[in-house]
């Protein structure tokens, strides 16, 4: 008897005779069918269309089900589709529904519920609105079968409809559908392998999925989010940690059995600890980067971004991000995910090789700079950003520019960073951020890898050859089209500087060596994920 | 007596009103959009505009305002922009965790804070004194999270004798809800326990001056007696005092323990909507502690009279 069992003895005792409550018997068994999961981040909303942080999609891949599932060679692969056919035109898509597929209330999935689905989830995602744009009809045919007519081809469908990039298409029932999507839903009713327990929802604290006995799994084996969703615990509860030495501590505790993404710093000594495992939890990693404001001086002279770029050591970057763990980050001349199919760093050259600070001075003395300040919003609550920023403060005195730091939080960030107005009343001139590497593969849902001016993420970049290429990829029809494509895409990218990349980093996960199953991928994957006592 | 606290509860609704405004005024011009961070990172701006408009954000100060004065009239603290939920439900889910640390943290600052100052006092200048001393300047002088740090690994990771994060509520049983709130409680009753204990002997060694202490001993009367029955009561003002006003260390310090022990309670809360700048959240919150701490006020003066019968209002 350890010193622990005394103190919960004589305290209990004391305890059941002042309350007369009883303290609950958790079986052995109960434990090892609930999986406790620290995320990301909290889980403050539940809307995976109106909301689209990834914390949500993850939690919403649990719930809703989609019509297609990426797998881990990054193809689209059915999922609740049975069958597809497409007219030798390739304007006409019908899909077929499989058969037995319920929602969490009972209810079936019908072809009405994808149509509203399919509808409200297109006019958020950048994809999905390439598809509004040129759709002529989405209608349901019968129960089980439903159809998108296009005014001309769209091949990447399949891909719209399975991409794990959120907004993901996640079905629902039509009456949540329908609702607008820049509301948020209520009810949260899908037909994924597990059902929110609402009730037990503590934003900020906790969120609890149960196992749905009714759903049908594919027969083939899991892979990312294609193939069959085995579930194999009872319960999974996603414990918010905001301090991440609670959260280690607690995985070293036995309180917790996952850890979604330990920080860098922590790791060492997880590693020390014989039941647990470590491992690098998403391979496609994330890509570090800076923005530069295009509108207004300096940088709206491409030769200032050069000289910027010229300059910068990727290696400062990685290491302030993930420390002295070379398995973590490697250098990225470019602004695709290193290690995929398509993947090209055509034109990276100005990002390779030893860092050339004068001539990069020459270069910004060349594109006018004359010592005004430079306003550089660095977030101080995010370890990324933070570590980035001080890294490009020193890099911008080291070019001789004037720093105007701006150190605050990344609500801050968010909002400033949307102002177009001049850097000294408002606006500003850098701000610092990073891409999970699943969103740039591709252009597909590359956001930040736009460059259409005024329609372009923060920083509008205008640069119509980028734009050119990217469309090229859209119409690639071959894996080697779509590389050449990509390639292409790079080039022009880094000729106007788009924006900057700081270099591509990875992060590890943790668990208790009791758990077993967790699959490598750009979101935790709990089906084929078991617990032993 | 009645009279005074039903004046004093009148009183509190110009404060409220001020803090309400006050509130209101500071989040609306404060930095950041929670449209941003609902959006995501990937939102282009006509998303953000268009979330901004759903939620009325889009609307005029005086008539953003004038619609939340309106629904606080009726008892509703509105709506978290993020998570749907009413505001009162939310704090209402947080409650418990909160005032349950505050109770145990308050419990444990007397049970040790007040003895403890009532030695230093009786022993002064000896080394018991200068060693309780000692502890309370350590105290006050360490952060709220190192001390949680350090005691987690101490009696959570190498002792395995108590857990690391969370709250268990009551209803579980009370040594499940007590075994999550030991180690919070101590971090968060340092500085606490260290400002009542020197209070403590501040006000003693006062009173131990008086003559009525040299006639009490003087008539033979024990040392516990004198210490504890007569020389207390009579410092009993100023201590009761700053266990009031530390009420409000209390609350700010919850919101770092809280985050240091994965605890769900307000404090997480706070930082949670700040960061997202969830407004009618942060607003309820503020609203809810500015109302504690005019409410601990009261009851503090409503203690003065049973403590010292010569205070009349």
């Amino acid at each position: 008897m350890d010193r622990r069992t005394v103190l919960k003895g004589l305290a209990g005792a004391g305890g059941l005779a002042l309350t007369g409550l009883s303290a609950p018997a958790i079986a052995q068994g109960a434990s090892a069918r609930t999986l406790r999961f620290v995320p990301q981040a909290n889980l403050a909303n539940f809307d995976p269309i109106w909301g689209t942080q990834y914390v949500v999609r993850n939690a919403a891949a649990l719930v809703w089900d989609t019509l297609y599932g990426i797998d881990s060679s990054l193809q689209p692969q059915r999922q609740m589709v049975e069958s597809e056919e497409t007219t030798d035109d390739g304007k006409t898509w019908t899909f077929k529904l499989r058969s037995g597929l319920k929602f969490h209330d009972g209810e079936p999935v019908l072809a009405k519920d994808v149509v509203a689905s399919l509808s409200r989830w297109a006019a958020r995602d950048p994809m999905g609105l390439m598809i509004i744009a040129i759709q002529q009809e989405l209608t349901a045919v019968d129960d089980r079968t439903f159809k998108w007519v296009l005014k001309q081809p769209f091949p990447k469908m399949l891909y719209a409809l399975a991409k794990n990039n959120a907004p993901c298409s996640f079905i629902m029932p039509e009456r949540i559908a329908k609702t607008d999507p820049f509301k948020q839903i209520t009810e949260y009713v899908g037909s994924g392998p597990m059902k929110f327990a609402k009730g037990e929802w503590v934003p900020g604290a906790k969120a609890v999925f149960e196992k749905f006995t009714d759903y049908v799994p594919r027969q083939e084996k899991a892979s990312w989010l294609a193939g069959g969703k085995q579930i194999m615990v009872d319960r999974v509860e996603w414990i918010v940690m905001p301090d991440p030495a609670t959260a280690a501590a607690a995985l070293q505790n036995g309180e917790v059995d996952w850890w979604e993404n330990p920080i860098a710093d922590l790791v060492p000594v997880l590693k020390k600890n014989k039941n647990i495992s470590v491992d690098i939890g998403d391979p496609l990693g994330n890509i570090g980067s800076f923005r530069m404001n295009h509108l207004f001086a300096p940088f709206n002279d491409v030769r200032a971004r050069r000289a910027v770029l010229m300059a910068l050591s990727q290696e400062d970057y990685m290491r302030a991000i993930v420390g002295d763990d070379d398995a973590l980050w490697k250098p990225l001349p470019g602004f695709f995910t290193p290690d995929t199919p398509v993947y090209n760093d055509l034109g990276g050259d100005i990002l390779k090789g030893k860092r050339d600070l004068d001539a990069a001075k020459k270069l910004l003395a060349e594109s006018g700079y004359s010592g005004q300040p430079v306003t550089c919003l660095v977030a101080q609550d995010q370890p990324i950003t933070k570590a980035q920023g001080d890294v490009t403060a020193d890099l911008l005195k080291k070019l001789g520019m004037n720093v105007d730091f701006v150190a605050t939080d990344w609500g801050t960030v968010g909002s400033r960073r949307a102002a177009k107005t001049p850097p000294g009343q408002g606006g500003w001139n850098m701000f610092h951020s990073w891409h999970a590497g699943a969103d740039c593969i591709t252009p597909a849902a590359y956001t930040a890898i736009r460059a259409n001016g005024d329609k372009a993420w923060f920083g509008w970049p205008n640069s119509p050859n980028t734009e050119k290429e990217i469309t090229g990829w859209f119409e690639a029809k071959s894996v080697d089209e779509e590389k050449a494509a990509i390639g292409r895409v790079n080039k022009a990218a880094i000729e106007d500087v788009v924006y900057a990349p700081t270099g591509f980093f990875l992060t590890y996960t943790a668990w208790r060596k009791n758990v077993s199953g967790i699959a490598k991928g750009p979101l935790p994957f709990f089906w084929g994920v078991s617990k032993s006592a | 007596m009645l009279s005074y606290i039903l004046r004093r509860i009148v009183a509190t609704l110009p404060v409220m009103a001020i803090v309400a405004l006050f509130v209101f005024s500071l989040l609306y011009i404060a930095p950041g959009d929670p449209a941003v961070v609902i959006a995501g990172d990937q939102a282009s701006p006509e998303d953000v505009e268009r979330i901004r408009q759903s939620l009325g954000l889009d609307r005029p100060f005086l008539v953003q305002f004038g619609s939340w004065v309106w629904r606080i009239l009726h008892g509703d603290l509105g709506t978290s922009i993020f998570t749907n939920l009413p505001v009162s439900a939310m704090i209402g889910q947080r409650l418990g965790p909160t005032l349950s640390l505050m109770i145990v943290t308050l419990l444990l600052t007397i049970v040790v804070a007040v003895p403890l100052g009532v030695v230093a006092a009786w022993k002064a200048g000896s080394l018991i004194d200068r060693v309780i001393m000692g502890f309370a300047v350590f105290g006050f002088s360490l952060p709220v999270f190192v001390v949680g740090y350090m005691l987690a690994y101490v009696f959570a990771l190498e002792l395995e004798w108590l857990p690391v994060q969370g709250y268990t509520p009551l209803s579980s049983g009370f040594w499940p809800w007590l075994e999550n709130l030991i180690l919070p409680a101590i971090a968060l009753g340092c500085v606490y326990i260290a400002l009542v204990a020197r209070i403590t002997r501040a006000a003693m060694l006062e009173v131990l001056q008086q003559d009525y202490i040299r006639t009490a001993k003087a008539k033979g009367l024990g040392q516990g007696g004198i210490l504890f029955i007569h020389a207390l009561k009579n410092a009993a003002v100023p201590i009761v005092t700053v266990i009031g006003i530390g009420i409000a260390l209390l609350i700010g310090g919850a919101v770092v323990t809280e985050s240091v022990f994965a605890i769900p309670g307000l404090g997480r809360l706070t930082i949670d909507a700040i960061l997202r700048r969830d407004y009618p959240v942060i607003q309820g919150i503020v609203l809810l502690f500015s109302f504690v701490y005019v409410l601990v006020n009261l009851m503090i003066d409503v203690i003065y009279t049973l403590v010292d019968p010569r205070i009349r209002y």
